[in-house]
């Protein structure tokens, strides 16, 4: 039998009063851990900087004209926050049912190779706003697809998602590396490029910032919607905190967990149809820069809750656009962009903004 | 008194935050006696048993052994003055001998290695002097819960203890094991321990007390010696009133199509000790069939199979006349049947939820709250405060977390979800365990209401009190067998516990042999 919790009677034998450590963690505000985590990762990050022989000044200045610091450099950052919104949420949605999805990279790149399948096969004949829509949908579905698979595994045989969806994984990025070097081959390392009027238009001039933006906030609206307003996100939080009671509470458990793990899937695949209609053009090699898997980590810091997936996914791709243009005025390795990523990340987890124990980043 | 009290706490106080768990409490233990602590839930006896055993440092007040005032700075600093406790869940490691865990921490390991021999000798001797039958070699795990209870009180005893603090020793006991238990405890009395015996239960101090020492709300409301107390007086100084008594039960009426009819029920254990064994039984309009039994001789599995949440391997099950063998609880539900798991975190509530959410999870999952695939939160909101105040929930607050509710209110909460949509059938499983005598007669009036409307209730509990107080039939479990079953005006104490205890009554369809062949 389970012990009770109790609010009132802390365990016998827990020291008298709080610990400074824990107050860090537990009673100052998510904003005021964010600062403090942000902050440290800047001093740890200047100190690796130093050391390779860069003025940190000097590196931060590139840094920002990177990221924010110009109009162009500030719609890079916004297309890649749109691509890792939506990994986010398909973490974000089925962490809440309790369910690691892990595979957000795999479905990314199922829904990028059928975005590019479909924007060069349908026919010629179609408007171009219908050929998108179906691009989109399809590879949204592609994704739903890869998310689908885990989800029917856990339902029916209890196959741990996380293995399964790291399986899948692997199978997405072969599949797109199939569709670059059989199915729809070109000169470069990609495949064809889908033709022009079939991209999403641009919708800022002087950036590459085109309409797959807004297609990533429509898919924040559409999941923040979900979770506090309909019965499926109702039913995917209470599975989420307790399967059993939803389960003899008369819900069909297996079903929510499918439809977390599908939802979750098909914004992985919109994530790929962002990709390849908005930003790239193709499916190219390597294009996703973990973006998948950083998606876990928006999800994260945004504690699940769709609507910080926004500012999350904003911050994750300025790291990842400023460590881009830190690399072209310094000559400092991109890959030191990795670094500062990882670093805040430990960070976050250090002050206690990333919290793995499920039932205090659900609520 | 003449002599010089063995422990005299004087105003212990003690806060967690905002909460004051002990408010200038006095507890007095004369030597050779057993004082029994009685309180509801959340009095602060448990914080008081602390301080005595070193696990909770106080805020104020002063702990005398003898002449002497000590404080303590940890469990061990109390076992070295002869202090000891039996903890609730018992600090045993399984996969060692009786041997090895009484000397656990009172010799090297070099000696536990080398030396089994002689240990395992000087620890047989001191059950013998303290007259408990124990093999020493045994593993815990392949113990009886029983047994594991007198293996801690020997290691207290092995270690010098003169005082023993056991809290709520019989929650996990059957009737001939809280006997044995007593029996014991009285022995050790009058061989001069003092025992501190923490309890809720107010049959247990009539039969055990020669004093009592009644907390209430975090002050001791009153300590009185034997034949100053009945269990009225002690009920009302636990509660601060007089509980009316309970109705009796109605009765059912006979020759009419019962609501629940099982018939040679298979389940199969996972982990667990005994499964469920061909078990047959009617459960007709306006009755209340109690479920007894020492826990873990099958209940849970029966819970389990009936809620639809396990499997079912043989037999079969019909709610309201329509076969439901194997049916989710969600077809359950529709056909009527709801059940009050035991587990009341585990499958009751959704702790990290509203009180509104809580209520409304059967709604949502059959439809009923939501329209057009949207929860209609308001409707949600408004059915869950009429709720809370009907069932007296307290906060009443729709958007307060199912967690921060006390153990009583937490069951509001299930039993008012429960009960909400009617069914015909109520399964409960231990539905008072934990709650305080106010609460818990709360639950009690309920299940009976549910029994006057025609319908029926199956109540799973290794309460007898309560078995016997609100049931009109009983039937007792033993090793996943009915083993005894009777109306309540034919059930004789001797005979239940003798069922519990597995001898089977000459009415039981118990088969000895059978029984014994297929442990599991």
């Amino acid at each position: 039998m389970a012990t009770p919790r109790e609010a009132v009677h802390p365990a016998p034998g827990s020291p008298p009063g709080v610990p400074p450590a824990a107050s860090l963690r537990g009673r100052s505000s998510p904003l005021v851990r964010l600062l403090i985590a942000l902050a440290a990762t800047v001093a740890i990050f200047s100190a690796l900087i130093a050391a390779l022989g860069v003025n940190p000044v000097d590196a931060f200045n590139a840094f920002w004209d990177g990221s924010v610091g110009s109009k162009f450099s500030l719609g890079q950052t916004v297309m890649i926050a749109s691509l890792l919104a939506c990994t986010g949420l398909a973490a974000a949605i089925p962490f809440q049912a309790h369910l690691w999805n892990v595979g957000g990279e795999g479905q990314l790149w199922a829904g990028a190779v059928a975005a590019v399948a479909l924007a060069l096969e349908l026919p010629d004949g179609l408007p171009d706003w219908l050929a998108i829509t179906i691009t989109v949908l399809g590879a949204c579905l592609a994704g739903a697809l890869w998310g689908f698979i885990p989800g029917i595994l856990k339902a029916t045989v209890n196959a741990n998602e996380v293995i399964t969806c790291l399986m899948l994984v692997f199978i997405g990025i072969a599949l797109g590396n199939y569709a670059i070097s059989t199915l729809f081959p070109s000169q470069s390392n990609q495949t064809e490029s889908v033709p022009f009027e079939r991209l999403l238009p641009n919708i800022w001039e002087g950036t590459l910032v085109t309409a797959g933006a807004l297609l990533a906030l429509g898919a924040v609206l559409i999941a923040i919607v979900l979770m506090t307003g309909t019965s499926l996100g109702f039913q995917i939080r209470a599975v989420g905190l307790n399967r059993n009671t939803a389960r003899i509470s008369g819900m069909r458990t297996g079903r929510v967990i499918v439809l977390a793990m599908v939802i979750g899937g098909a914004f992985g695949g919109l994530a790929g149809a962002i990709a390849v209609l908005g930003i790239n053009g193709a499916v190219v090699a390597g294009f996703s820069a973990n973006f998948g898997f950083l998606g876990i980590a928006v999800a994260l810091v945004a504690r699940l809750k769709p609507l910080w997936i926004v500012p999350s996914a904003l911050l994750f791709a300025a790291l990842r656009t400023g460590s881009s243009g830190l690399q072209a005025q310094t000559g400092i390795s991109a890959t030191v962009g990795e670094i500062l990523v990882t670093v805040l990340v430990i960070m976050l987890l250090a002050v206690g903004v990333i919290r793995l124990r499920y039932a205090e980043a659900a609520q | 008194m003449a002599s010089v009290p063995a422990v005299r706490m004087t105003g212990i106080t003690k806060a967690y935050g905002a909460t004051v768990a002990n408010d200038g409490v006095d507890f007095e233990l004369i030597p050779g006696e057993i004082h029994v602590l009685l309180g509801e839930n959340g009095a602060g006896k448990t914080t008081l048993m602390g301080i005595l055993f070193g696990m909770v440092i106080p805020d104020a007040g002063e702990v005398r052994l003898g002449d002497e005032a000590v404080s303590f700075g940890s469990p061990q600093d109390a076992l070295d003055r002869g202090i000891g406790m039996v903890h609730q869940h018992f600090m045993l490691v399984q996969d060692f001998t009786v041997a090895e865990n009484v000397v656990l921490g009172s010799v090297s390991p070099f000696d536990l290695m080398f030396r089994r021999a002689a240990i395992e000798g000087t620890v047989a001797e001191a059950a013998e002097r303290f007259d408990m039958d124990i093999d020493v070699g045994a593993r815990i795990r392949d113990l009886p819960i029983d047994t594991q209870q007198r293996v801690e009180i020997l290691k207290l005893l092995y270690r010098g203890a003169r005082i023993l603090i056991l809290d709520e020793p019989t929650s996990s006991l059957g009737p001939a094991q809280i006997e044995a238990l007593f029996s014991g405890l009285k022995q050790l009395r009058d061989a001069g321990h003092s025992i501190v015996m923490v309890t809720h239960k107010l049959g247990e101090v009539m039969e055990l007390a020669d004093r009592v020492t009644v907390l209430k709300a975090g002050r001791s409301a009153t300590t009185v010696g034997k034949g100053e107390f009945d269990e009225r007086s002690l009920a009302r100084a636990m509660t601060g009133h007089d509980l009316p008594e309970l109705p009796p039960p109605t009765g059912a009426e006979a020759g009419r199509e019962p609501l629940l009819r099982v018939r040679d029920l298979v389940v199969h254990a996972g982990a667990r000790l005994h499964a469920v064994h061909g078990v047959s039984f009617d459960l007709h309009p306006g009755e209340i069939l109690g479920v007894a039994g020492v826990e873990g001789n099958g209940q849970r599995e029966l819970l389990d199979a009936l809620a639809g949440v396990s499997a079912i391997e043989a037999g079969n099950v019909e709610v309201g006349g329509r076969d439901m063998t194997g049916a989710s609880p969600r077809r359950l539900r529709e056909a009527g049947l709801s059940v009050i798991h035991e587990d009341r975190h585990g499958w009751g509530l959704v702790l990290d939820m509203s009180l509104a959410d809580n209520l409304g999870l059967a709604e949502v999952a059959t439809g009923a709250a939501s329209s057009h695939g949207f929860v209609r939160r308001r409707r949600l909101k408004a059915r869950a405060r009429e709720l809370l105040e009907e069932y007296d929930v307290r906060p009443a607050n729709p958007d307060a977390l199912a967690l921060s509710l006390s153990g009583g209110n937490q069951q509001k909460v299930v039993l008012a979800r429960e009960l909400a949509n009617e069914p015909s059938v109520l399964i409960a499983a231990n539905p008072a365990s934990g709650l305080d005598v106010g609460a818990a007669d709360y639950v009690h009036r309920r299940l009976l209401d549910v029994s006057k409307e025609d319908r029926a209730v199956l109540l799973i509990s290794h309460d007898l009190d309560e078995l016997l107080k609100l049931s009109d039939r009983i039937l007792v479990l033993h090793r996943g067998r009915i083993l005894y079953q009777a109306p309540i005006r034919e059930v004789s104490m001797d005979v239940l516990a003798m069922a519990m205890a597995g001898s089977a009554p000459s009415q039981g369809n118990g088969d000895g042999a059978a029984v014994g062949s297929e442990d599991m």
